[in-house]
Order: structure tokens, then C-alpha cells, then sequence
């Protein structure tokens, strides 16, 4: 990436609390009240860096839209908004 | 007098990984991706078994079937060969760039900088390049070639004028685009040395082969074009790493965001390009390189984008990364007239004002544009990106 442009959008790492299935039950402390949508991403299998994530779409207990994946090839949670 | 800098099978050597990898046994350079099927250059193992520059790959394989085809990497050659002239201008001298392997220049002017002497001249070049060379000098430009070729020892051969060249045999005419069709002709009808070549009419070799016979006639004279220097530039250059293979509509956006990089530089001063270079890692292996030479010198991104999108339409392959380097530079544009009294128009000027100005204070990230570079993408950082915001 040239130096002049950068992306948007870039997940930040964030603390969550699983449960049974790798399903959130916690987000930085939040407690998540409904699970909205799960799917599985999986990309550049090809190539050197592969990209494998399971992605959760969440509602938090105070109504908040979070957008969290498990990194499933170098491990940790992540945050998209 | 001329000095002819020659360094032979450098295309080879750098795609090898060194010319310590050309000792190994016979090798070729393949030819880049979607060119003839022609070998390049090859290495002296090679050329013993029969395998010339330019040969059919499957006759260099049929005579040679140990024969290594090295991947070409043109971007690779270009650099290492831009570092080369460079060296050679750090010896004061005003280089003329006669493709990758050749350079000359003209030592008047620098023998007073290194000893009085050729000599001298030679001894701080071979110093500053720091790599086998063969080096000739002459009364013309090649008639230095003609010597560098023939240089073997550390000392430069010097050929002076048409009685030296005579012995010479007329495959060195290659050397030059204008005559190098004439080599296999004038072969044919058994003209093989410069000598036979001068010794014929002039209006004769000019009725048979035209002007190109008149610019070799007068070559193996010894007469030739003045040497035409490069201006040495400051490189500039933006380069884009593409997570993924691109291809297609994501190349276009690369471009896109390249191209407005390169003109939110701050070296760029406001000026216009005038040639452009486009390069890129391909993902298959190897490079590819395109050498873009504008009608008129341009600033309008759309414009260099449009010129630019024609020759990567002629990648061929997905590309894991795209550079995008400024050749030559041209006069600041002049800002543009409307042709009526448009407020739109006196709206864009002051936002472009307040931008340049912006970037003058805190460079070119100072405005920036969102710029969708994959919205379909399923993974979200890879939707959009920001940008230099373009005036």
C-alpha cells in the first residue's frame, strides 16, 4: 500500500468472552443478548497469507449492532464496527 | 573523444540472481510473458552450444536441452540499470543511455577531473561502476562501441576513425535500431566487415538500403550522431502492493489511486508528466514493464489515467503489485481559462487553491477522498480506501 492511501474499515483487536460453539457471550464487557447472523469467510486460500474467519453479526444487551470475527488461522477477536 | 561503457549480459546476470549464476552451465533468458517466444539473452555456456540471442526457444531446447530458461524480470533490469547510469554520472559525466548494457559519454571536458588523461577518465569509471565492464573509446560514438566490444584487459581499446573499423565485422551494426535490419542483408551478399561496407558507393548502398544504408555507410566511416545525454531526474515513483491477484476492474481502481498518489507528490512541483513508466510483479512470477510517452505533457489525472489504462490493458497476468514511477517532467501547466463566467468553475478553483495550499503546509495527506477500491468484497477493509484527494 503506497504510503499516501491507507484502508478503511481496518478490524481492531477486541476482548470477548465465548461460549460453547465459539458463540460471544461477551464483548469488552458487554453482554450480548441475541446472536443476529454467523457465516464463514474464507480467502486467499492460495496464496502465502490465507484468510479464514467466522464472522458474528451481534446485539448487544443495551441494543448496540457489533460486527466481531474469530480469526481462525493466527487466532484472537476482532471488531469491525 | 567517446567513451563506450558495455555490460554484457546484464539483463541475464540480474534475472540470474548475480554473474556468478551465469558460470553454472547454459542459460537463457525466457522472454517476458505474452512476447514472441524468442530466448534473450543467453550465457557463454549457451552461446557454446549454439544458442544465439533472438533464437526460436524450441531450436535453443533442441540444441541445447540442458538449456535453464531464467524468468525475465524487466522491472528488476531497470533498476539495477538505473543505478548503473547513475554511477556513471557520479563520474561528472553526461551519460547518453543506449539501452540496458550500453552507455556512452564523452571524456572531453573530464580528463581534467581525473588525471588529464583517458586513462584517468577509464580508471574512475571502472571505480564508481564496481562491475565487470568493458570499456572503448573512440573519435565517434561507434566507433567507441566498436571498441568497447572489442576491449578484452582492463586497458580501454581505442578506435580512431574508419582505418581501425575496417576489420570489424558488420553484426556490430545491431547495436544501433536504425541499422541493425541491415545485418542479416548485407551479410547475405557477402559484406561481413565495416571495411567492405565503406570501400562501397555511396549513392549505391543508399539506392539499396535507403536511409538506414546511408546511416551504417557513414557509421563505418566512422562518422556518427552527436551523443544525445539524459537529463539525470530525481526518481518518482509510487508503488501499490495488491492483497490480492488483481486483474480488471480492480487494476483500474489501482491505477486510479497510483496516479493520484504520484500527482499529490510534493517533488512534483506543479509540473506536468511527460512519460511515464508502468510496472508489475506479476503473480504467476516474473515482471512486466511499459514505457508511456504522453501526446503532450499532462496533470489532468483523468487524462493520465486514460493513456495509462490502454497499456495495462496489455498485462498478462494478474499482478501482486503496480509502481508507477514519473520518466520525464514537463512545464507547470497553465492554469485553465472557462469560457464563460461560471461560479462552479471559481468555486473549484478556490477549493483547488485551498488544497495545494493545504498540502504545501502538511503534505500530501493533508486532503483525502474515500475511494471504493473493491465494494463488493466480502472481507470489509478491503472495500474502500483513502486516498489523495485529487484537484
Amino acid at each position: 500500500m503506497t504510503p499516501a492511501a491507507r484502508r478503511l474499515g481496518a478490524p481492531r483487536e477486541v476482548r470477548v468472552c465465548a461460549g460453547v460453539g465459539g458463540r460471544p457471550l461477551e464483548v469488552e464487557g458487554s453482554e450480548i443478548s441475541a446472536v443476529r447472523e454467523s457465516w464463514l469467510v474464507e480467502d486467499s486460500w492460495w496464496s502465502e497469507q490465507p484468510l479464514r474467519r467466522r464472522y458474528w453479526e451481534l446485539v448487544t444487551i443495551d441494543g448496540g449492532d457489533l460486527v466481531v470475527f474469530r480469526d481462525l488461522v493466527g487466532g484472537g477477536w476482532f471488531r469491525h464496527r | 573523444m567517446v567513451v563506450a561503457v558495455i555490460l554484457p549480459r546484464f539483463s541475464l546476470a540480474i534475472a540470474a540472481g548475480g554473474r556468478a549464476a551465469l558460470a553454472e552451465g547454459p542459460l537463457a533468458l525466457a522472454p517476458e510473458p505474452g512476447r514472441a517466444a524468442l530466448v534473450g539473452e543467453v550465457s557463454p555456456a549457451a552461446e557454446a552450444l549454439g544458442v544465439a540471442p533472438g533464437m526460436k526457444i524450441a531450436e535453443a531446447l533442441a540444441r541445447a536441452p540442458r538449456l535453464r530458461l531464467i524468468a525475465a524480470d524487466p522491472v528488476a533490469v531497470a533498476d539495477s540499470w538505473e543505478k548503473v547510469l547513475v554511477r556513471l554520472e557520479s563520474v561528472g559525466a553526461q551519460v547518453e543511455d543506449g539501452g540496458v548494457g550500453l552507455a556512452c559519454f564523452e571524456a572531453r571536458g573530464l580528463g581534467r577531473l581525473h588525471g588529464g588523461s583517458l586513462d584517468g577518465v577509464v580508471k574512475a569509471t571502472r571505480a564508481a561502476l564496481k562491475l565487470p565492464a568493458r570499456i572503448g573509446a573512440g573519435s565517434s560514438r561507434f566507433c567507441a562501441v566498436v571498441a568497447a566490444e572489442q576491449a578484452r584487459s582492463r586497458r580501454p581499446s581505442v578506435v580512431d576513425g574508419a582505418a581501425q573499423l575496417a576489420g570489424a565485422p558488420v553484426a556490430l551494426l545491431a547495436r544501433e535500431p536504425a541499422t541493425a535490419k541491415l545485418v542479416e542483408p548485407l551479410s547475405r551478399f557477402g559484406i561481413t566487415t565495416l571495411g567492405q561496407l565503406a570501400a562501397l558507393p555511396r549513392g549505391s548502398v543508399s539506392d539499396r538500403f535507403g536511409r538506414a544504408g546511408i546511416t551504417a555507410w557513414e557509421m563505418a566511416h566512422g562518422n556518427d550522431r552527436p551523443l544525445r545525454p539524459r537529463k539525470p531526474s530525481e526518481p518518482l515513483e509510487e508503488t501499490l502492493t495488491l492483497i490480492e491477484s488483481a486483474s480488471g476492474p480492480q487494476l483500474a481502481v489501482a491505477l486510479e489511486m497510483l496516479v493520484d498518489s504520484l500527482l499529490a507528490r510534493g517533488e512534483l512541483g506543479g509540473r506536468t508528466l511527460r512519460a511515464a513508466t508502468l510496472s508489475a510483479e506479476l503473480t504467476e512470477g516474473g515482471t512486466w514493464r511499459e514505457r508511456v510517452v504522453f501526446r503532450e505533457p499532462l496533470s489532468d489525472a483523468l487524462r493520465i489515467r486514460t493513456a495509462l489504462a490502454l497499456r495495462l490493458a496489455l498485462l498478462p497476468a494478474p499482478a501482486k503489485s503496480l509502481r508507477l514511477a514519473a520518466e520525464q517532467l514537463g512545464p507547470p501547466a497553465p492554469p485553465a481559462e472557462a469560457l464563460f463566467d461560471d461560479e462552479e468553475f471559481r468555486r473549484a478553483g478556490r477549493l483547488s487553491e485551498a488544497i495545494g495550499q493545504l498540502r504545501a503546509l502538511a503534505g500530501p495527506q493533508a486532503a483525502l477522498r474515500v475511494l471504493l477500491a473493491d465494494p463488493g468484497s466480502r472481507i470489509p477493509e478491503r472495500r474502500a480506501v483513502l486516498t489523495p484527494y485529487e484537484r
